[in-house]
């Protein structure tokens, strides 16, 4: 049997040294080893002190330039994703209409054809829905927790990037979606018409939003606006789940929904 | 001051570890003591509901989920002569439990994911003991593969669980009752109770293989 360890191998009981910084990063075995890592590789050091030193500077090492790279790749990543979903999507809705269109005409291969095509762009879409729920819930817990990673994950495209979401006042948040009825609302204003600005953009698919009456709608999505600013925030700068923020908005639903 | 348990200490109904090392998360201070949380950390509301857990100080530890160090820091004060293996996926935290180790030399921070063992298995040696600390809807699944992977046979581990994430469906109750059962086919419970009112909804395991 072969074992990788992190600093070397174990090859039918024969240890061989390997540089460190490799051996660290391919330290996989797909089952739990027969004996005590500790044990094989304390020899190898001066003393039980240099064992723990030598692999804690290896970690903190690899660690840190593994952390660096991925705090700068991942939200531009999930744009991408919103991006080609949204994509995918539309041309789904496109097919499905042109082939409803044939059908009421004809029943053949042809429609099977695009039915398959059809499938298939739903299963890619679900792939990646998967996709930007996994990496969301790592780099923004506390939105994704507040929206869902899809709802999230669209904020953070509109945004432009994590830190520019950061930046936004939860004004912009709440309307975020709706800009081209906001500028219809603000211009007919100007003229000293009526005018009705919108209450909600994006975040208007939120259950808590869309459940409640017209006349609270506007109040839950000022509400849930202002909290989400301020859970981006501590995605931003903390990254750790806080409860009360989702506690916080479950219950000015429950008050509104009375 | 009264030492409750091993650079645990008690005083006036707070929580204190003997701690060369200053503030790590905004704790308070004073001469040699910081201040335990039990609002920020999960074992501290354990210790405070009066649950012990009896360490030498030497014990090598495995804790899955460290965040960005707020427990395992108190950890690394009562486990002074041990070594705590602290593994964490989440980038953002990860930066702030990297300060906290390389100011620590008996911690070895590990950016991993805790459901995939395999990953760091030539890392981990064998451990004395497993806090695990993971919202997530397979954390009974996580700690029994890591269980699998590195606690020794005498070793024992602690799980804080958090009902919402394996299931915001059924009752909390429900899904503790649920999971404990899930514990006790394989292991050996030592006690469990809830963290109210420090924590909402979360329930500590303590058990042994």
């Amino acid at each position: 049997m072969n074992w990788n360890l992190w600093f070397g191998k174990l090859e039918d009981n024969k240890l061989n040294v390997v540089d460190f910084h490799i051996a660290f990063q391919n330290a996989q075995n797909d089952s739990p080893l027969p004996f005590n890592l500790f044990e094989v590789g304390r020899s190898l050091f001066r003393d039980d002190r240099d064992y723990y030193k030598t692999l804690r500077k290896i970690a903190i090492k690899i660690c840190e330039e593994r952390v660096e790279k991925e705090l700068k790749r991942e939200d531009r990543y999930v744009v991408a994703l919103v991006k080609a979903l949204e994509e995918i999507e539309e041309s789904k809705n496109l097919l499905s209409e042109k082939l409803d269109d044939i059908r009421g005409i004809v029943e053949n291969e042809l429609t099977k054809a695009f039915d398959d095509r059809i499938k298939y762009l739903d299963e890619m879409g679900k792939m990646i829905e998967n996709e930007i729920e996994r990496v969301m819930t790592k780099i923004a817990p506390n939105i994704t927790e507040l929206l869902g990673a899809k709802i999230a994950a669209k904020l953070l495209e509109r945004a432009g990037s994590f830190e520019k979401l950061v930046k936004l006042p939860a004004s912009k948040i709440q309307i975020m979606g709706a800009e081209k009825s906001l500028y219809k609302a603000l211009s007919r204003i100007k003229k000293g018409q009526k005018a009705k600005v919108p209450k909600h953009g994006i975040i208007f698919v939120h259950p808590y939003i869309r459940q409640l009456p017209k006349s609270k709608r506007g109040k839950m999505a000022r509400f849930l606006a202002a909290k989400i600013a301020i859970a981006a925030k501590i995605d931003y700068f903390r990254g750790e789940l806080n409860e009360s923020i989702l506690e916080a908005v479950r219950k000015r639903y429950e008050e509104l929904s009375r | 001051m009264k030492e409750i348990m091993r650079n645990v200490y008690l005083k006036d109904g707070n929580l204190f570890t003997k701690s060369r090392y200053g503030s790590h998360y905004g704790e308070k201070v004073l001469s040699g003591y910081r201040e335990w949380i039990p609002w920020r950390s999960k074992l501290a509301a354990m210790i405070l509901k009066g649950y012990r857990i009896s360490f030498s100080g030497k014990e090598k530890l495995l804790y899955l989920g460290a965040a960005s160090g707020t427990t395992v820091s108190h950890l690394a004060d009562i486990l002074d002569e041990g070594i705590i293996y602290a593994v964490e996926y989440a980038a953002k935290p990860f930066v702030k439990l990297l300060e906290l180790a390389k100011e620590r030399e008996n911690i070895v921070p590990l950016l991993f994911d805790a459901s995939k063992p395999q990953i760091y298995s030539g890392i981990v040696e064998k451990v004395d003991f497993i806090y695990q600390d993971i919202s997530q809807r397979n954390q009974i699944e996580i700690l029994e593969k890591n269980i699998d992977f590195f606690l020794k046979k005498e070793g024992s581990f602690l799980i804080m669980v958090k009902a919402r994430s394996i299931d915001s469906t059924t009752s909390p109750s429900e899904v503790f009752k649920e999971v404990t059962r899930r514990i006790e086919e394989k292991f050996d419970l030592l006690a469990t109770d809830s963290l109210e009112p420090y924590h909402r909804d979360h329930i500590f395991i303590y058990g042994k293989i």
